[in-house]
């Protein structure tokens, strides 16, 4: 995949996720798009991309989110990273088979989110945010993870058997 | 696996090597200078959110444009229409309704201490909202308006329903506002009847709690709560939501009143942001007129 390709569908799903899709909220929760993004191409392509990739996106959602500066940017290359070394360990790399290291990064870095986020503010609220946020998420994540990994896999990163 | 795979299918092995120092930089300087790192990257991440700001809006315009012709031509024509302008003018008079109850509050008890004059101080400038903010941790919500049009950070935002949130972050085009019903926003308010006062914060579970309320006060279900105007960024008045539940905090020592926001944040398109308020020297603070010369107040 070229780096201009790779550029503009960045940009243009990060755009569509802000804008179109911030309404796609079920459970009043919407599903990280960068984040799933992030760990499949660390998933199929290595550590190195997931972690550039990831850099790229989290410093996009960076820009436009209203916590602090640099965690997304963070989280999601090292979400990214960390997908790449899980997959070099994982022989079973079927798309059905994507969410188990989506689920496992989201949840990481939605760790992070909780930490970042709720510190300070009492016991009852970081149990409200893991039970309200980091597990409808988690459970999300994964399920966006089978869709996108399915078109990822047949239409952008693999080339046809010769 | 059909296919086949191509690792470092993206870059040569010379730039990645770069990709990596770089990035490994970026991490130790996040993680050792955290402020520095953030004053870097909102110095570098400033022109390029104008940037990316340009496909955002489009973007947004192009789904405002689809839900306008959705809601006009394929559901319901001209009910629609007339629902939504019914919906404004709903929205407009209960504001309208809360800011004279208000009024009439003040009135009553200070008609005989100071003349109330109608507040013509609040400059508001209009914005739309783009986009939403792409974490679920932190509710905000994206503007069209920014620096170039003289906002700044912690300016509130509100509607003619009530209020909204708080300008956390801006750039020359757009800026990004914390909603009330996220965690990490604090306003002092007060209970429109009793004038009991209290910090409302939001909660994980997207609701909004009112704290620190009196354990005496006669706070009860259906109450009005509206900002008090003591913290910066918001007019006294303005409608913040409604009681719905009041219950004893955790440690007895307050209550605690869970409050329904007046404002529908799931369906927000217009906000107006609060650019100046009138400042203490220019207008006979209602909350000086309260404390009258005597021994402790002597007179100047």
């Amino acid at each position: 995949m070229k780096i201009s390709v790779l550029t503009l569908l960045t940009l243009f799903l990060f755009s569509f996720q802000i804008s179109m899709l911030s309404s796609f909220n079920p459970f009043g929760i919407q599903p990280d798009f960068c984040l799933v993004i992030a760990c499949l191409i660390g998933f199929r392509t290595g550590p190195v991309s997931g972690l550039i990739v990831g850099f790229g996106l989290g410093f996009l959602q960076d820009l436009f989110s209203a916590g602090p500066f640099g965690l997304h940017t963070l989280t999601k290359a090292g979400v990214g990273f960390l997908a790449g070394v899980f997959a070099r360990n994982f022989s079973n790399r079927e798309p059905h088979t994507a969410f188990v290291p989506v689920m496992a990064c989201s949840a990481l870095s939605a760790v992070v989110f909780l930490l970042s986020s709720r510190m300070g503010m009492g016991l009852g609220e970081m149990l409200d945010g893991f039970s309200f946020i980091l597990l409808p998420q988690v459970v999300l994540d994964g399920l966006v993870a089978i869709v996108a990994n399915w078109i990822f896999v047949r239409w952008l990163v693999e080339a046809p058997t010769p | 696996m059909r296919g086949r795979f191509r690792p470092g299918v993206f870059w040569g092995s010379g730039v990645k090597r770069v990709s990596v120092a770089v990035l490994a930089v970026a991490f130790v300087v996040f993680a050792l200078l955290p402020q520095q790192s953030q004053f870097l990257f909102h110095t570098i991440g400033g022109p390029l959110a104008d940037l990316v700001a340009i496909p955002v809006k489009g973007m947004a315009t192009l789904d405002r444009t689809l839900r306008e012709w959705w809601v006009q031509y394929i559901a319901l024509q001209g009910l629609a229409q007339q629902n939504r302008e019914l919906r404004e003018t709903v929205q407009q008079l209960r504001g309208e309704v809360n800011r004279l109850r208000e009024q009439t509050y003040m009135a009553e008890r200070l008609a005989s201490l100071l003349e109330f004059q109608k507040d013509k101080s609040v400059r508001t400038v209009a914005a739309r909202v783009i986009g939403r903010s792409a974490s679920n941790w932190y509710q905000g919500v994206i503007l069209n308006k920014g620096e170039e049009d003289g906002i700044r950070e912690q300016m509130g935002v509100m509607t003619p329903a009530g209020v909204v949130g708080r300008i956390v972050r801006i750039s020359g085009s757009t800026s990004i506002a914390l909603l009330t019903i996220d965690p990490n926003v604090a306003i002092t308010g007060i209970v429109q009847r009793t004038r009991d006062e209290g910090m409302v914060q939001g909660t994980s579970q997207g609701l909004v709690r009112m704290k620190y309320i009196p354990p005496l006060s006669p706070v009860k279900t259906g109450d009005a709560v509206v900002t008090s105007g003591l913290t910066g960024g918001f007019p006294r008045g303005v409608l913040i939501g409604e009681v719905v539940r009041v219950e004893e905090s955790e440690d007895g020592l307050f209550r605690t009143a869970e409050i329904e926001p007046a404002v529908k944040f799931r369906r927000l398109d217009e906000v107006l942001i609060v650019v100046s308020l009138r400042s203490p020297e220019a207008v006979p603070s209602l909350d000086h007129a309260l404390i009258a010369p005597g021994p402790q107040n002597p007179a100047p």
